[in-house]
């Protein structure tokens, strides 16, 4: 999955990424949540997550989702959030990224479905240790519930953009050669 | 791409399995009976253990760091009034039913629960 492209346009591209990816998680925010059940929600900034994870090296990656959580917080979160997102997002990539490489590009949705349920996991523990009860894990079902379908949304979102992406990027190099 | 086909059928196993149990696991605690006793919880520690159905009508304020909850109790019905925190996620939930989650309000560390039964973990924990 390594394109040949030179660094800095790899940096530049992740740049934006993260920049599109803050822009959904803030509005998305703004949102209110249709269930009272806290940590449902779609996770719509993880179309990016999920097509960062299939297409750089897993620390571009990480550091893609760090800015984003870390920045997130400061712009629409409070510090008390800032602890459900980074647990959250780091169990979710240390899952999606060896389940990614190991069922490839045509099954995005599915690394995105555990990606999301390993992400509420994280949460659900992350809640544990704040709260120093275990009374929080009766919303662990129904967040995972939450998390296969916002997952497999997210996922297949993920999917065709990286389908288009692909197929434009097919076409700029056969436009660019025959350029040349 | 034989490996592939295998390990996403390996993945979307788990994944069935998990959605599955999740779904198990909501149906057996909604149908649980939960009894009428409810217990506060602040911080981690029981602040007060409440018989719902001998409980008169009355207000608790509960304080964390500061920040105030106002948990009503009404005609045997224990809900939280005011959270003073960004979401309000603890005021929607609305009522504590035998069959629901219990109420939690993350950023004020208090959550009030059925003692035996409706979402409870004792068993787990």
């Amino acid at each position: 999955m390594q394109r040949r492209e030179s660094r800095t346009a790899q940096i530049a591209e992740l740049g934006v990424l993260t920049a599109a990816a803050l822009i959904i998680f803030v509005i998305e925010n703004q949102i209110p949540s249709p269930v009272p059940i806290p940590g449902v929600k779609l996770g719509l900034a993880n179309i990016i997550t999920v097509y960062a994870v299939y297409h750089y090296k897993w620390s571009d990656a990480l550091l893609l989702v760090l800015v984003r959580v870390i920045l997130g917080s400061v712009f629409a979160g409070t510090m008390i959030s800032f602890a459900f997102s980074i647990s959250g997002a780091l169990l979710c990539l240390a899952g999606m990224i060896p389940i990614s490489k190991l069922i490839g590009e045509k099954y995005i949705w599915l690394s995105s479905v555990m990606g999301a349920v390993l992400h509420n996991a994280g949460q659900t523990a992350a809640a544990v240790a704040v709260m120093k009860t275990t009374a929080v894990i009766g919303y662990l079902p129904y967040l995972m519930i939450s998390g296969c379908i916002a997952g497999a949304f997210t996922g297949l979102a993920a999917q065709l953009v990286t389908v288009r992406l692909d197929s434009d990027r097919k076409k700029g190099e056969k436009s660019s050669n025959d350029d040349a | 791409m034989k490996n592939k086909n295998t390990a996403a059928a390996v993945v979307i196993a788990a994944a069935a399995v998990i959605l599955l149990s999740s779904i198990a696991a909501v149906v057996i605690s909604r149908r649980k009976p939960a009894g009428s006793t409810v217990e506060i919880i602040s911080d981690g520690k029981v602040i007060c253990t409440l018989d719902l159905s001998s409980e008169p009508d009355r207000e608790i304020t509960v304080e964390y760091k500061g920040r105030k909850n106002i948990i009503a109790i009404e005609n045997g019905d224990i809900y939280m009034k005011e959270a003073e925190c960004p979401d309000h996620t603890c005021m929607k939930t609305g009522r504590l039913s035998e069959a629901g989650v219990p109420i939690v309000c993350l950023p004020n560390h208090l959550i009030i629960r059925y003692k035996n039964g409706g979402g409870d973990t004792d068993a787990a924990a």
